[in-house]
């Protein structure tokens, strides 16, 4: 099963990865609507780094979901949310120790990387090779 | 509505404390595009010719270019226009960073404020709503705890917030405006235009998108440019590799380094300052949105008395003018120094003219001790660097007089300071000798908000090029072609850093809109652009006799290098100024003709 690494010093925080994302998931560059986000901080600490889900084997995100709304996926066995079930409520934020998964500023429903069908755009398009699959 | 654009302004309104939502002039994006021009037109057609750049009436526009938010590489910067209460001419200073995309996704191609409020405020824009809320205690905080309380008190980091410090409170003529913490819309004082409005700041949060008519074909197109030119050219390879301080060793091989206030053009202490330097303080790149090369250096001075001192930069201009021109060799000194510009919300290019240029008055007896309270205000002196910018932002002894930019210090402090003052329009000199790239004394002369290298970087195919850097053949020409390039780039708005030519804007403008943009139609649309801020600046009473050439640089031979000996000599300039006029068709004191106006689609009336 791929995964994602994210190897964070390499991030200069151009966020295309947010762009490519939101440009798949909403049909518009809309970095608010992306499965994957830039933070930086600065300017206390030198880091800037994209967090998004990894696809972990552990799945703690869906083990907190009291609806069962992130869900396997047969097929491809990736975990994902199924936004038809999904109630806001955030408990599978605070239970990813990746920050992988949050509430989007938008619709307020629970988002993550679904792994683009297999060819992720985002570590096709970023630049210094931050985000990759393993 | 074309794609590409939201369609909509927000305009301000601060002695009302009213807000209003207005479409963008399509008509008008069609002509001028977006940034420069068409902030250019919206300045033309609303600010009030001749008036004080303080008055409330003073017109501020931030304005965005079509390609921001998109994955079009290098498109993140702004632009920021109004009347320079430096220069009284027209201003445009862009700025990189996050707050312009940020802008776009609010849902507003621009923001237009007029007025005055009554007592300080700030703005705040959230998803196509606007909001003037107090900013009592934010005033007389710097640009960073403006920043971090700003997003406080909003309850989201993801805040962008454009503020300015001290400097521009108190009406420092060269305040800049300062966004995601080292990004400034730097010269020309838009800072201070802000502080004269009472708005200490102005915060954008955004979750609305832009879009552009065929997003998997635009996405391939921008793959296609980042791979094949911006990560592939020669011309970027600077940039992605050390950024701007690649350029300082360039400079001071050309003998082109300015030099204890412009007195030489090589610095004995380059090894001090260089890349090389740079690069042992390195802690990581940072780009601005949508930038693969990441320009930015974040450096951390590890030891010495300035140790701790963390910024991005400090950048080529401010290696240069604050430290070679101030004979200050020590990067930490340099370092933080920059930090301090920043947070006081000061132009460090400005500043380190003027440091550079009190240093000289100072060792040549034309300022004492009386007038630097107490400073030993020598060249190289660092202790008395360092309070330089507290003394400029806060208004104190000396620091009052440098406030009001070189060319009016000068006029104050006399006794022939006039002389090594080194500006055009009252905009201090950047960090390109002409002494030893003749070019750049065009440039600089013809620049549309005085002395600035971004309009025609033309030193790049002279000095650092194939192109003779002492003789005045063709030089008008290439100065006039790179500045409607310059003014197509600066409307896109595409990075200056990222050296993009007519095709690829094309492609990524008309894939972008779904018009078709052809790169003939994109080079009139440069010219028309040039003519109208050329327009802006006839009207508030600059001609030829302003587009002018410093004294320092006209008869100081410079001492050593590869330029020793030189100067511009004043015949050599006047012909390149007739010569550009020619081409321009604009006459003789440099006013555009009515043939010309009317060929590029302008209005006629002055």
């Amino acid at each position: 099963m791929a995964k994602i690494d994210i190897l964070v010093d390499k991030c200069i925080g151009c966020r295309l990865c947010e762009a490519v994302c939101s440009a798949r998931l909403v049909g518009n560059f809309n970095s608010a609507q992306a499965a994957v986000y830039v933070e930086s901080s600065l300017p206390e600490k030198a880091l800037i780094r994209p967090f998004m889900c990894i696809h972990c084997d552990e799945h703690p995100c869906m083990d907190s979901c009291p609806v069962a709304a992130i869900v396997k996926n047969e097929e491809t066995g990736l975990y994902v949310v199924d936004k038809s079930l999904c109630t806001s409520c955030g408990a599978c934020v605070p239970a990813c120790p990746y920050r992988g998964i949050r509430l989007a500023p938008v619709d307020k429903l629970a988002i993550k990387c679904d792994f683009c069908n297999g060819q992720p755009r985002c570590v096709d398009v970023c630049p210094k090779k931050t985000i990759t699959i393993i | 509505m074309a794609h590409a654009y939201v369609g909509k302004i927000l305009r301000v309104d601060l002695s009302r404390g009213k807000t209003s939502v207005e479409p963008l002039n399509m008509n008008w994006a069609r002509m001028f595009v977006g940034g420069k021009g068409l902030g250019a037109k919206y300045l033309y057609e609303e600010l009030k010719p001749r008036i004080d750049a303080f008055s409330p009436e003073n017109v501020l526009i931030l304005m965005t270019g079509p390609l921001a938010g998109t994955t079009a590489p290098c498109t993140a910067k702004h632009v920021t226009i109004t009347k320079s209460p430096h220069t009284g001419a027209f201003l445009d200073s862009y700025a990189g960073g996050y707050f312009g995309t940020e802008l776009k996704f609010a849902g507003f191609d621009a923001i237009i404020l007029k007025g005055k409020a009554k007592k300080p405020v700030y703005l705040w824009i959230n998803n196509g709503q606007a909001q003037i809320k107090d900013a009592n205690r934010l005033w007389g905080k710097d640009t960073h705890e403006t920043e971090r309380l700003i997003k406080e008190e909003l309850g989201d980091r993801e805040v962008k917030v454009a503020s300015i410090g001290p400097a521009g409170e108190n009406l420092v003529r060269f305040s800049c405006i300062t966004n995601d913490l080292y990004r400034q819309a730097g010269r020309g004082g838009a800072g201070a235009v802000m502080g004269s409005k009472n708005l200490k700041a102005i915060a954008v949060r955004g979750t609305k998108g832009v879009s552009v008519p065929n997003i998997d074909e635009f996405i391939d197109l921008c793959k296609d440019i980042i791979a094949n030119d911006v990560l592939k050219s020669p011309d970027n390879e600077w940039v992605i590799v050390d950024g701007t301080p690649a350029i300082i060793r360039m400079s001071n091989e050309a003998g082109i380094l300015p030099t204890k206030n412009f007195q030489s053009g090589v610095f004995k202490d380059v090894d001090k300052i260089d890349a090389a330097a740079i690069r042992k303080v390195l802690v990581r790149r940072r780009a601005c949105y949508s930038c693969p090369m990441a320009c930015g250096n974040i450096t951390l001075i590890r030891d010495g008395p300035f140790a701790g001192t963390m910024i991005e930069g400090p950048d080529y201009e401010t290696l240069v003018l604050s430290g070679s021109n101030c004979l200050i060799n020590d990067l930490g000194a340099i370092a933080k120094y920059n930090l301090l510009c920043d947070k006081l919300g000061i132009d460090t290019m400005t500043t380190g003219n003027l440091i550079a240029f009190a240093m000289e008055c100072y060792e040549k007896g034309i300022i004492t001790k009386k007038d630097t309270g107490g400073l030993e205000l020598t060249f190289g002196n660092i202790n008395a660097y360092m309070k330089m910018p507290e003394l400029i932002a806060y208004r104190k002894a000396i620091g009052n007089t440098l406030a009001e930019g070189v060319q009016k210090a000068a006029v104050k402090i006399g006794k022939g300071s006039e002389n090594f003052a080194v500006h055009v329009k009252g905009l201090e000199y950047p960090g390109y000798d002409p002494r030893g790239s003749i070019s750049m004394a065009l440039a600089y002369a013809t620049s549309d908000r005085g002395a600035c290298h971004e309009r025609a970087w033309s030193v790049g195919s002279e000095a650092f090029g194939k192109l003779d850097p002492f003789i005045t053949e063709g030089k008008a020409q290439l100065v006039s072609g790179t500045e409607d390039q310059y003014a197509v780039k600066w409307s896109l708005i595409v990075c200056d850093f990222y050296a993009i030519g007519y095709p690829n804007m094309s492609r990524l403008l008309s894939t972008a809109t779904g018009w078709n943009v052809s790169e003939d139609e994109l080079k009139l649309i440069g010219e028309r652009i040039w003519n109208l801020t050329r327009l802006i600046n006839v009207r508030e009473g600059f001609i030829r006799k302003d587009d002018s050439l410093p004294e320092r640089i006209a008869s100081n031979p410079l001492p050593e290098g590869k330029a020793k000996g030189y100067v511009v000599k004043r015949e050599d300039f006047e012909k390149m100024l007739d010569e550009y006029y020619k081409l321009r068709g604009w006459d003789r004191e440099g006013r555009p003709t009515k043939e010309k106006l009317e060929q590029l689609g302008l209005s006629t009336k002055l």
